[in-house]
C-alpha cells in the first residue's frame, strides 16, 4: 500500500444519467428517473474497484456508463488520461465548484471559462465524443462480465463461437489462430477444450459465468466491469469464480469495477470501495479504511446488516427503517436522511458534498464537516484531482 | 436421520409429546418456550422423504432418504445449495409437489402425530421399467380431490408457508386487505363473526370515550391517542374499532366536530341490521361445520381410517346450509349483506400489518401488490403467514429477493415474532450467514440428503461433514477479507443418476474405497450432532 499507487486508468467526471419517465396524452416526458446523479470516480491500472449499493441506487448504470453501453445526460469519462491532463482536469473542476459555492449558477467569467475549457478537453478525449470507429477499436479494451450468465449466452450458440465472436468482430488474426486462442481461453478459466463444441444450456451456472468471463478476456482487454458476477452462484461455486478472476488479475493486469450488493464479497475482490445510495457516490475509501472505519451512517448500517456465518457472534445492529426512496423523486437534501438514524436539521434542505475526511477517505455527510486547514472541501472529488493530487501527478509527468 | 436399514422402522414418540384428543386438535395452543426444559415436543417429524420427479430423461431422485425433526418454538434452518432438495422438502412436508411430474414415494412426515402422507399411496400406482427407468403412474382423481380436502385442514393453521419470490406469491388483481382477509375469514372466522354480533356502538360508555379521543386527538401525543383510541375500541367491544378510529383521528385535517362526526359515522358500520345479523349467523354456522369438518380429517390422519359417518353427516350438513342460504348470493343484497363482515376484516388486517412495523398500513392495506416494494411484500406474506398462529411456519428463502438491509429488517422481524408467538420455524435458505442469525438448529443437505445435523454453535464452530467444512470455507469473511476462498471443486451432481455411495464422493477431498460403494450411516457425534459420513464412527442414529 505504501508503494506508489499505479496509474489512473478511467477517470470519470459528474456522471449523470436520467432515464425519462413518459406519460399522459402524447407520451410526453413527465419527469426524469435519475439513476445515476453526479458520480465521479477512478479506476486505477490492475486494481480492483468495488461498487456497493442495494438494488436501484444505480451501480449497473454507472458500470455501462464507464463502457459507454449508454451515453449519459451529462458528464465525462476518460480513459488513459495522461497526469497533465488529469491535473487540469482536477484544477478547472475546482474552480467550477468553487463558484457556484459562491454565487449560484457558475455565471463568473472564471467558470465559464472553466466550463469552456473543459468542453475542449472533453472533446479531444472524453469516451462520449469519440468517433464510432475509434470506439469500436477501444471496445476490446473494455469488456462487461454480466450478472446472468443465463440470459447473457445466446442458447443457439455454441461455446467456441460464443468466446471467438469477440475476436472475429475485431478481425483479429485468421479463424485458424482465433480457434487457437478460444481453446487458451477456455483452458484460463478452468473448463477443458471438450466444451467448445456444447450449447450454453447443457452447462452449470458457474461453468455459464466461466464461459462469460472467457469472452470478456478474448481481446486481451485492460478494463472489465464485473456486474454482479456471483450473485446467481452457489458458495461454493462463488469461491471459484472469484478465485478465478484475482488469478487473471494477477497475470494480465486487469482493471476490475467489480459491482456488487454483497459486502463480504467486495471486500474479498477490491482495492478501493465506493459505497453508491440512490444514485450517489456517498463514501469512499481504501477497502481496508472503509471497512475498519466506516464513516457514513449508510455504510454503517449496510456493514451492520450483514449477516455474519458466526451464530456466537452477536454485534450490534443498525436496522434502517423502511425502504429506498424511488430515484424518480429524490428527496431534497442529502439523499439518505429519510431513512438516516442520526438525521439533523440541516440534512433535509443542505445537500452534504463529498469531501476528504482523511487522507483517501472521502463521505459525504454532514457529520463530518469541511474544516478550515483540514482536508479541503473539493472537486467533485477524487483523491489526486485535489490540491495535493497536482503534485502527485507532477512527477510522473517529469 | 437416514435410517440405516429400510423399510422405516417404527420409533416410540418422545413421552414428552402429548397425545391429543380425538376430534379436539387445538392447533392453535401455543406455548413460547423461552428457556423451556430441554426437549420441548416435536411438531414435525419427517422420517426417510423420498420424492421423486418423473421427467422423460429419467426419474429424478430429488429427495432421498430425508429425516429430521422441529420442536416446538425452535427454529431449524435447512441449508445447501441449489438443487439439493431444499424447497423440494418444504414443499413436500406441505405436499405441494406438482403431480405430475413429482409424487412422494415414501417416508412419513408426522405433524402432531398426524400422518400428512396417510392415503398417498392409494392415490397413485407408480410401475418404473428397470430397463429404460422410466415410470408409467397412475392416478386415482378420487383419492386425489379427497386427498387434498383433508390437507386443508392442516395447511394454514397448522403449516404455514412464506416463498421466495413475494412478488409471484401474492395475486396481483386482489389487494392486499382483500387476500389478508380471506386468511382470517378461513382461519379464525368464527371469532371475528362473534365479535361482529356482541359489538355495543350504542353503549352508553361510546359517546364519552369517542369525545375523549376527540379531545386527545387534538394536541395529545401519538401515544395518547393511541391509548384513547383502544378505549374506543374497548367501550364498543371490537377491538379493530379502536384502530379504526386511530387512523380517522390521526389523518385528518378536521376541526373537533367534524372529526366527532366522522367518527359516529365510522361508528355505523357495526350497527348491524337484522339481514345483516342473520347473514352473519349463516355465515357462522357454515363456518363451524367447516372447522367439525377439518377435525375429522385431522382424526382420520391421526388414526389412519376414514370415518364414514361423521364425513358424510357433516358434508350434508353443508350442503343443506349452503342450499339454504342461497339469496344470500343474489347480487345486489351480496354486497349488502357482506359489508359489516368485509369492514371489519379490512381493520383486522390493518391491525395485523401494523404488527409488523409497517409505517402506514391503512395505504398498503388498500393497495395492490404491484405498488409495493419487495421489503414490503415480503412483509405482507409474514403477516398472512402468521396472522392465522400456525404451529410450524415454513420460510423457504425468505430474504433472498431482498436487499441487506431490508434482509436485516426481515430476518428481526422473524426473531422477535419467534419469541413472541413461539411458532416452530423451518426456515430454507442457500446463505449459511442468515442461517447462522436465526437458526437453534441447523440441517445441511447435499443431492436431496440430509448429510449433518447439529446445533447451530456446534455446527458453526465444528463442523464434520466434509462438505459443510467446504461451505464454511468458502463464504468469504468479513472479518478475515486476506484468507484465500476455498472452493469445493467440480458441482452438484446430476439427480438422475446420482453417485453410488456418499453422493459427495466425487468432490470430496477426503474420499476413501468405501465411499464409492456404501451409502454412509447416519452416526451420532455428540449431543445433537449427527453426520452421514464414514469417516465419522460413532454410534448408529437409528431414526
Amino acid at each position: 500500500m505504501l508503494s506508489e499507487p499505479s496509474p489512473i486508468l478511467i477517470s470519470s467526471y459528474n456522471l449523470r444519467k436520467y432515464f425519462p419517465i413518459r406519460g399522459g396524452l402524447f407520451s410526453t416526458r413527465i419527469g426524469d428517473v435519475r439513476a445515476v446523479d453526479g458520480v465521479t470516480l477512478e479506476v486505477r491500472e490492475s486494481e480492483t474497484l468495488g461498487l456497493v449499493g442495494e438494488s436501484g441506487c444505480g451501480k449497473t448504470t454507472v458500470g455501462r456508463l464507464l463502457l459507454r453501453l449508454i451515453e449519459p445526460t451529462s458528464g465525462h469519462t476518460y480513459y488513459h488520461p495522461s497526469p497533465d491532463i488529469l491535473a487540469r482536469l482536477g484544477s478547472l473542476y475546482s474552480t467550477l465548484k468553487a463558484s457556484t459555492a459562491t454565487d449560484g449558477d457558475g455565471g463568473t467569467p472564471d467558470a465559464q471559462a472553466a466550463l469552456k475549457e473543459l468542453d475542449e478537453i472533453a472533446d479531444q478525449y472524453s469516451l462520449y465524443r469519440l468517433k464510432h470507429s475509434k470506439m469500436k477499436e477501444l471496445r476490446g479494451k473494455l469488456q462487461i462480465v454480466f450478472q446472468d450468465p443465463f440470459s447473457s449466452l445466446s442458447p443457439r450458440m455454441l461455446v467456441r463461437d460464443i468466446i471467438g465472436e469477440p475476436l472475429a468482430i475485431h478481425h483479429t488474426g485468421t479463424r485458424a489462430q482465433r480457434y487457437q486462442r478460444v481453446a487458451e481461453l477456455v483452458q484460463e478459466v478452468g473448463l477443458n477444450p471438450e466444451h467448445l463444441w456444447r450449447f450454453p444450456h447443457e452447462f452449470s451456472g458457474g461453468q455459464r459465468q466461466r464461459i462469460g468471463i472467457a469472452r470478456a478476456l478474448a481481446l486481451r482487454p485492460e478494463f472489465i466491469v464485473l456486474d454482479e458476477p456471483t450473485s446467481a452462484l452457489d458458495v461454493s461455486v462463488q469461491a471459484q469464480i472469484l478465485n478465478i478472476l484475482k488469478k487473471l488479475q494477477v497475470e494480465q493486469r486487469l482493471a476490475y469495477m467489480f459491482i456488487s450488493h454483497h459486502l463480504s464479497v467486495v471486500r474479498a475482490m477490491s482495492h478501493q470501495v465506493a459505497v453508491m445510495y440512490l444514485g450517489e457516490i456517498v463514501e469512499r475509501a481504501a477497502t481496508e479504511d472503509l471497512f475498519s472505519r466506516p464513516l457514513h451512517p449508510y455504510t454503517q448500517a449496510l456493514l451492520s446488516a450483514i449477516p455474519v456465518p458466526d451464530p456466537t457472534l452477536k454485534r450490534e445492529r443498525i436496522v434502517l427503517k423502511g425502504d429506498v426512496p424511488s430515484p424518480a423523486a429524490p428527496p431534497p437534501g442529502c439523499r439518505f436522511h429519510t431513512r438516516c438514524p442520526a438525521v439533523m436539521p440541516v440534512c433535509s434542505h443542505a445537500e452534504p458534498p463529498l469531501i476528504e475526511v482523511r487522507k483517501g477517505h472521502w463521505v459525504a455527510c454532514h457529520l463530518y464537516p469541511p474544516t478550515a486547514d483540514g482536508p479541503s472541501s473539493s472537486p467533485l472529488s477524487s483523491p489526486t484531482l485535489g490540491a495535493g493530487a497536482v503534485d502527485a501527478g507532477a512527477p510522473r509527468a517529469a | 436421520m437416514a435410517a440405516v436399514s429400510r423399510p422405516v422402522q417404527e420409533v416410540p414418540l418422545p413421552p414428552t409429546e402429548l397425545p391429543l384428543a380425538p376430534g379436539v386438535p387445538d392447533l392453535t395452543a401455543q406455548e413460547p418456550s423461552i428457556g423451556a426444559t430441554p426437549p420441548s415436543p416435536v411438531v414435525l417429524d419427517v422420517r426417510d422423504l423420498k420424492t421423486y420427479f418423473f421427467t422423460y430423461d429419467g426419474v429424478v431422485k430429488a429427495l432421498d432418504g430425508v429425516s429430521f425433526k422441529v420442536r416446538r418454538g425452535e427454529t431449524l434452518g435447512l441449508v445447501g445449495e441449489t438443487g439439493c432438495g431444499k424447497s423440494v422438502t418444504a414443499f413436500s412436508v406441505t405436499r405441494l409437489i406438482p403431480d405430475p411430474p413429482g409424487r412422494i414415494i415414501a417416508g412419513k412426515v408426522l405433524f402432531r402425530g398426524i400422518d400428512l402422507l396417510w392415503g398417498l399411496d392409494a392415490e397413485a400406482r407408480i410401475k418404473v421399467d428397470k430397463k429404460t427407468g422410466r415410470a408409467k403412474v397412475r392416478r386415482s382423481f378420487r383419492r386425489i380431490k379427497a386427498g387434498l380436502e383433508r390437507m386443508s385442514a392442516v395447511r394454514g393453521r397448522g403449516i404455514s408457508m412464506i416463498f421466495q419470490e413475494p412478488t409471484q406469491a401474492m395475486n396481483p388483481v386482489f389487494s392486499v386487505s382483500n387476500q389478508l382477509s380471506e386468511a382470517l375469514l378461513l382461519h379464525h372466522g368464527t371469532a371475528l363473526v362473534d365479535d361482529l354480533l356482541s359489538a355495543a356502538p350504542a353503549d352508553p360508555a361510546v359517546r364519552p370515550a369517542l369525545e375523549a379521543l376527540v379531545e386527545t386527538a387534538r394536541g395529545g401525543t401519538s401515544d395518547a391517542v393511541r391509548t384513547s383510541s383502544r378505549k374506543v375500541g374497548e367501550a364498543v367491544h371490537v377491538g379493530s374499532f379502536g384502530t379504526q378510529a386511530f387512523y380517522l383521528s390521526r389523518d385528518s385535517e378536521l376541526s373537533s366536530e367534524d372529526l366527532l362526526r366522522r367518527l359516529e359515522k365510522s361508528l355505523h358500520r357495526l350497527h348491524l341490521n337484522r339481514l345483516e345479523k342473520a347473514y352473519l349467523r349463516h355465515r357462522r354456522k357454515r363456518m363451524v361445520v367447516e372447522d367439525e369438518l377439518h377435525e375429522v380429517y385431522l382424526a382420520e390422519m391421526r388414526e389412519g381410517r376414514i370415518d364414514r359417518r361423521q364425513r358424510r353427516n357433516l358434508r350434508a350438513r353443508r350442503t343443506r346450509l349452503k342450499l339454504g342460504g342461497f339469496y344470500y348470493g343474489i347480487w345486489g343484497l351480496r354486497g349488502r349483506v357482506q359489508r359489516p363482515l368485509r369492514d371489519e376484516s379490512f381493520w383486522r388486517s390493518v391491525q395485523l400489518l401494523e404488527e409488523v412495523s409497517i409505517a402506514n398500513p391503512v395505504q398498503v392495506a388498500r393497495g395492490y401488490p404491484h405498488e409495493l416494494s419487495g421489503g414490503m411484500l415480503q412483509r405482507v406474506m409474514i403477516t398472512m403467514a402468521l396472522s392465522v398462529d400456525p404451529t410450524i411456519l415454513i420460510a423457504d428463502e425468505p430474504t433472498t429477493a431482498l436487499d441487506v438491509t431490508i434482509q436485516a429488517q426481515i430476518l428481526e422481524l422473524m426473531r422477535g415474532l419467534k419469541t413472541r408467538i413461539g411458532t416452530a420455524i423451518l426456515l430454507i435458505t442457500h446463505d449459511l450467514a442468515v442461517i447462522a442469525e436465526v437458526a437453534d438448529r441447523v440441517c445441511v443437505m447435499y443431492a436431496g440428503q440430509i448429510v449433518e445435523t447439529a446445533r447451530a454453535r456446534d455446527l458453526y464452530q465444528h463442523p464434520l461433514h466434509p462438505y459443510t467444512q467446504g461451505l464454511l470455507a468458502s463464504i468469504p469473511n468479513l472479518e478475515r477479507p486476506d484468507k484465500r476462498l476455498t472452493s469445493i471443486p467440480g458441482s452438484v451432481p446430476d439427480l438422475i443418476h446420482p453417485p453410488e455411495g456418499c453422493r459427495f464422493h466425487p468432490r470430496c477431498p477426503y474420499a476413501m474405497p468405501v465411499c464409492k460403494e456404501v451409502r454412509p450411516p447416519t452416526t451420532v457425534e455428540g449431543s445433537e450432532h449427527t453426520v452421514a459420513c464414514h469417516l465419522f464412527k460413532g454410534t448408529v442414529s437409528v431414526e
